[in-house]
């Protein structure tokens, strides 16, 4: 227990997730400078909370996310609430966020995969381009660009388990 | 069927799963796999991240690394340091009145901490106490410790999870239901969110503390029986 509660454990904490967490800040808030503001009170939450902390339950990072969600949900808030009353007095719906983070994961795990992977999944399935095509750019057989395919799905599989996704 | 055949299968399920095989494949695929268990369960696996893929954005999958800036952990610690330290303070001087005000249970620890009581030129016949809000709203947390003076109360007030650059106004109420103001503060992300504030009222007539958070209020009743007793050390939450 107890797990973030001494300031050598922040430290630590802050090395391993800081650019895991500042990436999610920036895609889901759109704004360098917030996402700074977003990772520093998640950090300062997380301390001042340090003794809530059970690592028997889940894990540090699922839990650092969790706060990381809480604070980009309210600097939303702030930021929707200063040009205009939202009508009907609505609170921003969660989803959306939900979305942003499921977004960010899978566009974290694209970054892991290997190049190889990465550039003929982009080619082939995000610009819809034939395979000869991107084969014959990359000068290997059509069939090595199906199988890239096939192992860059694999991979992009076993980086999201990394992250914590689960079917 | 050939071990090498199913392979060739095997390394069509990627393209398969995404919808990107012309339909000629695409149907000679879907007759293998209603004979092969093996196939049909890696397709299962593949389908779950398939259906993930159209929620990534390309330009962002190529674009720049996206890095925090080299000094922003040093500024986290810098901070935490600092809240480190006046927490501590706070705490220390809590224990001390545990010290004098918990007469006989404490008397042990009011012998220990005896020297250290006189600097705080104690005294005051009833100690701090904290208040507890109940049934605040999801991520919202206060925090008030209210302390006895000649002159009123003074208040302690900790917020978080309400939106930055939020007018905090505190208050305290008496048993007849007057509110005395005790000031106000703005909420600021990243900023020491810990204001200090007093109201004239004495702590022994006050009834509830409260603050007006934006368009929302907040109240935690003041319990005049701890109040005497109180004080104790929170550091357990
Ligand atoms: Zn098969």
């Amino acid at each position: 227990m107890g797990a973030l509660t001494r300031e050598r454990d922040v430290r630590e904490a802050y090395a391993a997730h800081s650019g895991e967490l500042y990436g999610f800040a920036v895609r889901s808030l759109g704004d360098a400078g917030l996402a700074e503001e977003a990772v520093q009170e998640t950090f300062l939450r997380a301390w001042k909370a340090g003794d809530r902390f059970d690592p028997e339950i889940g894990s540090l990072r699922t839990w650092l996310f969790a706060i990381l969600r809480n604070v980009v949900i309210d600097l939303g808030r702030a930021r929707a609430a200063r040009p205009r009353v939202a009508e009907g007095g609505v609170e921003p719906s969660v989803e959306p966020l939900e979305q942003a983070l499921l977004a960010w994961q899978v566009e974290e795990a694209m970054r892991r995969i290997g190049e190889d992977h990465r550039r003929v999944l982009l080619e082939t399935h995000f610009r819809a381009r034939p395979y000869s095509e991107v084969a014959e750019e990359l000068g290997v057989p059509e069939g090595t660009i199906k199988s890239r395919v096939y192992y860059g799905l694999r991979a992009l599989r076993v980086a999201l388990e990394e992250m914590g996704y689960e079917d | 069927m050939r071990t090498e055949d199913h392979r060739d299968w095997k390394l069509s399920l990627g393209a398969y799963a995404l919808g990107d095989l012309p339909a000629d494949e695409r149907a000679a695929v879907a007759a293998h796999l209603e004979g092969c268990e093996e196939c049909r369960a890696e397709l299962c696996s593949l389908e779950g991240v398939a259906a993930l893929l159209p929620l990534a954005d390309p330009d962002r999958i190529e674009g720049p690394a996206v890095r925090p800036p080299a000094d922003l952990g040093a500024r986290i610690e810098a901070q935490i340091a600092a809240e480190s330290a006046r927490e501590g303070r706070v705490r220390r001087r809590r224990r001390f009145r545990l010290g004098v005000g918990g007469a006989v249970a404490a008397a042990a620890v009011a012998a220990v901490l005896a020297i250290a009581i006189l600097p705080l030129g104690g005294g005051e016949s009833s100690p701090a106490q904290q208040v507890k809000f109940a049934s605040l709203p999801n991520g919202v947390s206060i925090d008030a410790t209210l302390e006895p003076h000649a002159f009123g109360t003074e208040i302690e007030m900790y917020v978080s999870g309400v939106r930055s650059g939020t007018l905090c106004r505190v208050f305290l109420r008496d048993a007849q239901g007057r509110t005395y103001s005790a000031g106000s503060f703005r909420y600021r992300w990243g900023a020491d969110s810990h204001a200090q504030l007093s109201s004239a009222l004495d702590l022994s007539q006050a009834k509830v503390v409260g603050v007006h958070a934006g368009n929302r209020t907040f109240t935690a009743p003041v319990d005049q029986a701890t109040a005497l007793i109180g004080g104790a050390d929170f550091d357990a939450t």
